[in-house]
């Protein structure tokens, strides 16, 4: 047996190889009868090896010269009438099989634009001729389903510069499998830490970190784990022993990749950090002083509850959450954006459980200007589109691609988009709808009992599925969406718990566990997956409870470790080695700049004195926070963040007008300590405090002493210029 | 994907590039690719790298973006049946024998100073994807949606920048009025990044913010600041470059901000205010053509790289309502541009180019449109020893795909580099030390070598 399957390998080279129990064998084990070829089975994956069915040929919406397939082949009756019943039968001749276009274009025998893929001596072209030879059959009777595909080996710890051959091996209905290797498409999630090429062969780069490389055939998947540590002795990460889960998973992955853990921070930066990650902003003169002077041997876990409990915790928040959620006020009104925003900040002033508030925002209902919810609907007004924002922002899930097609790295198709639409299909509108270009009007948001989604290409009445798992049933006129939030939002539903912990994870840590930070899914595996679960764990047994997850992760010794890289962690950047330094996000740093210069901004549209994180829309003007990246409002979905650094922002915090005034205005902090009787070092530990968070050291208070009492100085001038130059400096503009 | 279903998210995802210049956004993990030792890449790049004479101080380029129609510009299809034709007529150019469509009268007027490759075609038919290939020469590594801006390796304007370096203390990069897709440096590093000029130069108040000094702020007080500055940061940087320390990249941006606001050479640039009423009107009073106008002006400054951004070149519907507007005007801005560097001396030194992302479908749609179509496309050159006159390739009787003389996004990047004396076929290396080829395929179009 074993004989025969190595020379069938080699006739069919890798293309139909190693086939097991399935297929009649001939006599003398030489010459076999040559396996029926199903089209799903067999001949789909040729053409998805071969790019023929992808995007940008064949598989992309209206084909190429007339020729469409499905994408990736996700649609066998499909691709199988266009191969076989389109253009009057010249892809295939059954008359004269080598005259099918399907072998002479791609073998170049005719002019194709996609270029020779399948020379005429190659086993693909073969495996195409014998198809068509046995009249180029949709299906053969009992064909085995395809069940799973399994690579081999599916980890492996690398040396730089090593290698390893892949297997794929797919498993059949009937417990047969193949070797499939020849056949998948092979694809690396991290290149420059592991390489794989289209044979399947795994090569480490010269980079220290994990790799998934993903194997795909027939529509099935299989993962494979690389791990490149980083060459040499390393002991165990001690900075960060102890007892807490956080510091234990961190501990364990950097074990495995040869990494050190950094220093733990000093005071200082830890009190920074937690100001500006929980309530978003630095801290004050004050409440710095207060911190550093304590003796308190808790003072870190005292000063993250004093945090978690102030107002200012759940405007910091909601101002992350409205990016996600806020509508464009120039499409559904100011008031429903208003109410919106309203809504938005109750729910994190109240501390309300993640739970209730998706399933509260999710089950909305009523008017507009009374409930801030409902403006969800006014906002996303078709199922589709309900979907594709309800799967990324709540599960991870990115479904957007399965609206049109089979979603290229994951199992779900249209029909489990246009399943999972229906669930939106009875949420009824009265009122008035959207009216450009104020669209100021109320809308009601109800349960109209009547309604559907079709399946595009079927049209076939689908009732609502989840996308996975069992939902509870939808009792006669009842809403949808009440069993959609309680299957959404169940305890069970891992994907609810780790989106929203890895969201999270990503605001303290800079990195997500998992990149981008809503993409889940077995082909993007998380950096550290069991941390991953142990936090989703973590807030699904505390009831869902915001503050308390962060409260678990800020007092972890993970968090708290300095940004300065050991020799064995510099080249880490997604393990958590080290803290990693992050550019203060907009609001904070323009409320920062607001508290150090005590003079306020004025914004339209809002009360005096408020913060930048009190905006209830982007649309209110701030050049300044332009500069430093917040979304723009007048995309659909707003574009990301910018995060880095950039000339823009440099150019605006030393010449803006508006900031120039703030440091230099008659009734600001510097005309203030100038004013004052203050001695010299006085104000400089007080600008130190109030900027850095931190009391200056010798040297520095020796320079600021200077500026002051050299003769010519001016009181005004140099603690403006001092005030300044704190300000223009990455301490300043960096969490670090 | 393109659909009809979702034509009009589509368009707005394909037009709406921030208005802010994102320096780097990708599907890739972008750790680690946000600072680049720049001296170790520079010595590394100038071991490897035999300088090329140097043809193009300078490189303005045009990008339409959303994909204009080969059909309406400079590939007309007379003799193609009505549905792929359109409404427009050919008209003669001043080269015997070529014909641009009805249009484009200036540019087929000046037809003998400037080039038109018919034949560029390529595989990557969203926007996104398809303004990476262009931008880059690099096609991107894994499929790219139509609204997806992202950055698989440095654009042509970043390299060069990087060649470059700044003169005069303006930036090398120029990305007027905001960046284009994929018009990043990428693993260069965010030095190279375009420096974007929101103002409109067409408004009487044209500044350039925050390059001048706040009012009441004299100049040596800012000198002062600027030393007080350099003693007060005492944060520790972190060398080791795998480290990805953005405080370093802040560094590099507080440097260019220096140079650029006490550049003398910067401020004179800006101030089109001091340009003649004629020639301002000559150029268009149009937010476009007073960009063009002062992508010349950069251009005598000494700027390596101008990319002059025009949004609105996606014509799923209305294309011939369209066009007969915007066509006027850009053909009129195009090719002021060319006789005004030409009277200026600048063009033999200066390299023009005006493309999109790709063609357009040849037939026309049921909303009146063309749809993306990556298997044609025209693309304009002129100045910088391109031989003016010269038609390059040529699509098929009915514009569907190009077939004489068919050339890569990497043929035309390879141009590019050639003239701006940057040699495609270099080594780069990533902060993480992985090389990478500047252009696979480094051929330049030889017809335009000259």
């Amino acid at each position: 047996m074993m004989r025969f399957l190595l020379s069938v390998c080699l006739f069919l080279a890798f293309l139909l190889p190693n086939v097991s129990g399935s297929f009649a064998l001939g006599e003398d084990g030489s010459n076999p009868v040559p396996p029926s070829i199903d089209f799903q089975r067999d001949i789909q994956p040729v053409l998805t090896r071969f790019g023929c069915n992808s995007g940008p040929c064949h598989g992309k919406q209206r084909g190429q010269n007339g020729f469409q397939l499905s994408l990736l082949g996700f649609d066998s009756d499909f691709d199988h009438n266009a191969l076989t019943k389109q253009s009057r039968g010249r892809r295939i001749s059954l008359t004269r099989p080598t005259a099918s276009l399907l072998l002479s274009k791609p073998s170049g025998k005719s002019p194709h634009g996609g270029g020779v893929r399948l020379p005429v001596d190659s086993p693909g072209y073969k495996l195409l001729l014998d198809w068509i030879n046995a009249g180029a059959p949709r299906s053969v009777p009992n064909t085995p389903e395809l069940e799973k595909i399994t690579v081999a080996p599916n980890e492996k710890t690398f040396g730089h510069g090593e290698q390893q051959q892949l297997k794929v091996t797919a498993s059949y209905s009937d417990g047969s499998t193949r070797d499939v290797t020849g056949l998948t498409v092979f694809q690396s999630n991290e290149t420059p830490i592991s390489a794989v090429d289209e044979d399947g062969l795994v090569t480490a780069g010269q980079i220290t970190g994990e790799a998934a490389i993903m194997a795909r055939y027939a529509g099935n998947f299989s993962i494979f784990t690389a791990s490149v540590p980083l060459p040499g002795e390393t002991g165990q990460p001690a900075s960060i022993a102890g007892d807490h889960p956080v510091d234990q998973l961190v501990s364990k992955t950097l074990v495995r990749l040869g990494l050190d853990s950094s220093e733990v921070a000093p005071d200082h930066k830890f009190l920074r950090r937690v100001y500006i990650d929980i309530i978003g902003r630095i801290p004050t003169l004050e409440e710095a002083q207060k911190f550093l002077d304590s003796d308190d041997s808790n003072k870190r876990g005292v000063l993250v509850d004093q945090l978690l409990a102030n107002p200012e915790y759940a405007e910091h928040w909601a101002n992350k959450w409205a990016d996600l959620l806020r509508p464009n006020p120039y499409h559904v009104g100011i008031k429903a954006t208003r109410n919106y925003d309203e809504w938005i900040r109750e729910a994190f002033r109240k501390n309300q459980p993640y739970d209730e508030f998706v399933r509260e925002l999710i089950t909305a209902k009523g008017s507009t200007f009374r409930n801030g919810n409902a403006t969800f609907f006014r906002n996303r007004r078709k199922p589709d589109e309900l979907t594709t924002i309800v799967s990324q922002l709540f599960l991870g899930i990115r479904l957007e691609c399965a609206k049109c097609h089979h979603h290229p790295f994951e199992v779900y198709g249209q029909k489990d988009f246009y399943s999972f639409a229906a669930y939106f299909a009875k949420v009824g509108r009265k009122g008035t709808g959207i009216s450009a270009p104020i669209s100021g009007s109320e809308e009601f948001i109800y349960n109209k009992n009547s309604g559907s989604v079709r399946h595009p290409l079927t049209n076939e009445v689908l009732s609502p599925k989840p996308i996975f798992g069992e939902a509870p049933e939808i009792p006669e006129g009842a809403d949808p969406r009440d069993s959609l939030a309680a299957w959404m939002t169940s305890p069970d539903n891992h994907y609810f718990a780790q989106t929203m912990v890895n969201r999270i994870w990503t605001d303290l840590m800079k990195i997500g566990l998992v990149n981008p930070v809503d993409d889940l899914r077995a082909t993007n595996p998380a950096s550290n997956p069991e941390l991953l679960k142990h936090l989703g764990d973590e807030f699904v047994s505390n009831k869902f409870d915001i503050k308390k997850l962060i409260r678990h992760i800020v007092l972890s010794k993970t968090y708290s470790l300095s940004s300065i890289p050991t020799d064995r962690n510099a080249v880490d950047n997604r393990y958590f080695s080290r803290h990693y330094r992050q550019r203060l996000r907009a609001e904070v740093l323009l409320d920062s700049v607001i508290q150090i210069t005590q003079v306020p901004e004025t914004f339209s549209a809002m009360a005096p004195n408020s913060r930048a994180k009190e905006l209830w829309t982007h649309r209110i003007g701030s050049l300044f926070l332009d500069a430093y990246g917040r979304p723009d409002p007048n995309q659909d979905p707003p574009c990301e963040r910018v995060s880095d650094p950039t000339v823009v922002q440099t150019l605006h915090l030393m010449n803006s007008e508006n900031l120039f005034k703030k440091v230099t205005s008659d009734k600001g902090w510097a005309a203030e300590l100038a004013k004052s009787d203050i001695a010299p070092a006085e104000i400089v530990k007080k600008m130190y405090l109030a900027i850095y968070s931190r009391y200056p050291n010798d040297k520095e208070l020796d320079i600021g002493v200077n500026l002051y009492e050299n003769e010519e100085s001016d009181r005004r001038l140099i603690s403006e210029d001092l005030m300044w130059a704190l300000m223009n400096t990455p301490e300043f503009v960096f969490k670090d | 994907m393109a659909s009809n279903k979702n034509h009009s998210s589509l368009s707005r995802n394909c037009n709406g590039i921030t208005r802010r210049n994102c320096l780097q956004f990708g599907l890739t993990a972008a750790i680690g690719a946000g600072f680049t030792d720049l001296l170790k890449l520079r010595s590394d790049a100038g071991e490897k790298a035999a300088h090329l004479p140097v043809k193009a101080k300078s490189c303005i380029l045009i990008w339409l973006d959303g994909g204009p129609t080969h059909y309406e510009t400079f590939d007309p299809k007379p003799n193609a049946p009505t549905e792929i034709r359109g409404e427009f007529f050919p008209i003669a150019t001043k080269v015997p024998g070529v014909q641009f469509s009805e249009h484009m009268t200036k540019l087929a007027e000046m037809a003998d100073k400037i080039s038109i490759v018919r034949s560029i075609r390529h595989n990557q038919g969203n926007h996104g994807a398809g303004n990476h290939y262009m931008m880059t020469g690099a096609p991107p590594r894994i499929p790219v949606g139509c609204g997806a801006f992202v950055s698989f390796h440095p654009s042509l304007g970043a390299v060069a920048a990087h060649d470059r370096g700044h003169q005069n203390g303006l930036p090398a990069y120029f990305s007027i009025p905001s960046m284009s897709r994929s018009g990043g440096p990428n693993f260069l590093g965010a030095k190279y990044a375009p420096f974007v000029v929101p103002d409109n130069p067409n408004s009487s108040s044209f500044r350039v913010r925050d390059v001048a000094l706040p009012r009441g702020l004299k100049d040596d007080r800012f000198a002062n600041r600027k030393d007080l500055r350099t003693i007060v940061d005492q944060l520790p940087r972190f060398e080791n470059k795998a480290s990805a320390d953005p405080a370093r990249s802040l560094d590099e941006n507080y440097t260019q901000s220096y140079d650029l606001i006490s550049s003398p050479a910067a401020q004179k640039a800006f101030d089109i205010s001091s340009e003649e009423d004629a020639v301002r009107d000559r150029y268009g009073r149009t937010s476009f053509g007073q960009r063009a106008l002062l992508g010349r002006r950069l251009v005598e400054a000494g700027v390596p790289f101008i990319t002059l951004y025009e949004g609105g070149w996606d014509h799923h519907s209305d294309l011939f309502k369209t066009c007969k507007k915007r066509l006027p005007e850009v053909d009129n801005t195009v090719a002021t541009l060319i006789q005004d560097l030409e009277e200026r001396g600048l063009l033999d030194e200066t390299l023009v180019v005006m493309l999109g992302e790709f063609g357009r479908t040849p037939k026309i749609n049921e909303r009146g449109g063309r749809d993306h179509w990556a298997n044609a496309m025209s693309v304009l050159m002129a100045g910088a020893g391109i031989p003016g006159g010269t038609i390059v390739g040529a699509t098929d009787r009915q514009g569907y795909s190009a077939v004489d003389r068919v050339l890569s996004p990497e043929n035309f990047a390879s141009t590019i580099y050639r003239k701006l004396g940057i040699d495609p076929n270099q080594l780069l290396y990533t902060p993480q030390g992985r090389p990478a080829h500047l252009v696979s395929d480094p051929t330049p179009i030889t017809e335009l070598m000259g």
